[in-house]
């Protein structure tokens, strides 16, 4: 659309989404390296509803209003990285599935204590073929299963890393954040043919 | 929800009636409603006339958008304060997520609304060339530029 690059042009977009159940730390995760506090923004679901949320005579379908939080960092002048935490119900497929279009990658942040929070977000990502990493919060520096009592629990792809993280330390989200990114230079490694 | 009887089939939101599933992008005619503050209960899809859809499927969360340069400003003074918002907060490249966050507007409005605008020449939509999915040129400084923060 705009072929001239003046000093003020827009950087180029990219974006990781950070997956998890309620409560797991995905904002935190955001605010830790994003440069600006998070914000927060709206967006209307539609989708089956069935048994969940019984909304009485509006049978087939349920609209919710459901906020994601997302932050950014500034790569350089032409870079841009944004993070959107998603609400993790699987019931929003809706909204996944215009989060994942264009995404690097996502990093699926679990509690070790409640892992069936983070299945939607693992089976979603597994089915989309986007790379992720699942990333276990370490709550107070405490993991209440270890890692591979995790990765058997969640019968992950041995090629999905699942790695230990603290969601309120800019460098640990840094490197887990890495971790996705790794995956998804493999990814577009395997896909381009130069 | 209240319908007023016989007037409508039943079943049929009010605010999704009319028009009936515009082809070409932005009918102005829905800008035409004085400037004032719309009350806080507005359905959010009023803005775009029940249009659910965006014109442009390519507009994403993290798609930029500015200004675009010459714009009337003129033009822009007789559009709803929602529309306003938006241009405000478009003077530097921003990403249609922030737009929504900032002009407080439901992000599938906000997507509907910066569309129309694009079409209506006030706004310019930055697609990119190239998937960056599928860069490694771009990964690799991503990930660069990650290594760098401390």
């Amino acid at each position: 659309m705009d072929s001239v690059r003046s000093p003020d042009a827009a950087p180029i977009p990219v974006k990781i989404v950070v997956a998890g159940g309620f409560g797991v730390g995905k904002t935190t995760t955001v605010a830790a390296i994003s440069e600006i506090p998070p914000l927060t923004t709206e967006a209307e679901m539609t989708s089956a509803g069935v048994g969940i949320d019984n909304p009485g005579h509006r049978v087939n379908k349920v609209t919710t209003t459901v906020a994601m939080d997302f932050g950014c960092v500034t790569i350089d002048r032409t870079l841009k990285l944004y993070l959107f935490g998603t609400p993790g119900q699987a019931r929003f497929g809706f909204m996944w599935d215009d989060l994942v279009r264009g995404a690097l990658g996502a990093l699926v942040v679990v509690d070790s204590s409640r892992l069936d929070d983070c299945y939607p977000a693992v089976d979603y990502f597994e089915q989309s073929g986007l790379p992720f990493v699942v990333a276990v919060n370490a709550f107070d520096g405490v993991l209440a299963n270890d890692l591979e009592s995790v990765r058997w629990a969640l019968a992950v792809a041995d090629h999905v890393p699942v790695i230990a993280f603290d969601a309120r330390e800019r460098l640990s989200v840094r490197d887990a954040l890495l971790v996705v990114l790794d995956r998804a230079l493999d990814r577009a490694v395997s896909g381009s043919h130069s | 929800m209240t319908v007023p009887p016989g007037q409508e089939p039943p079943g049929i939101r009010p605010y999704l009636r009319s028009p009936a599933a515009p082809v070409s992008p932005a009918p102005p005619a829905a800008w035409n409603r004085p400037a004032h503050r719309a009350p806080d209960n507005l359905r959010p899809y009023v803005l775009t006339s029940g249009r659910v859809q965006g014109d442009d499927p390519a507009v994403n969360l993290e798609t930029q958008v500015t200004i675009r340069p010459g714009a009337p400003p003129d033009a822009a003074r007789s559009m709803p304060t929602e529309l306003q918002a938006i241009l405000a907060t478009c003077v530097s490249p921003v990403s249609v997520a922030e737009i929504s966050a900032q002009a407080h507007l439901h992000l599938g409005v906000t997507k509907i609304l910066v569309g129309d605008l694009c079409a209506a020449g006030f706004l310019d939509i930055h697609q990119l060339e190239v998937d960056p999915v599928h860069s490694p040129d771009v990964i690799l400084r991503v990930i660069h530029g990650l290594r760098a923060i401390s």
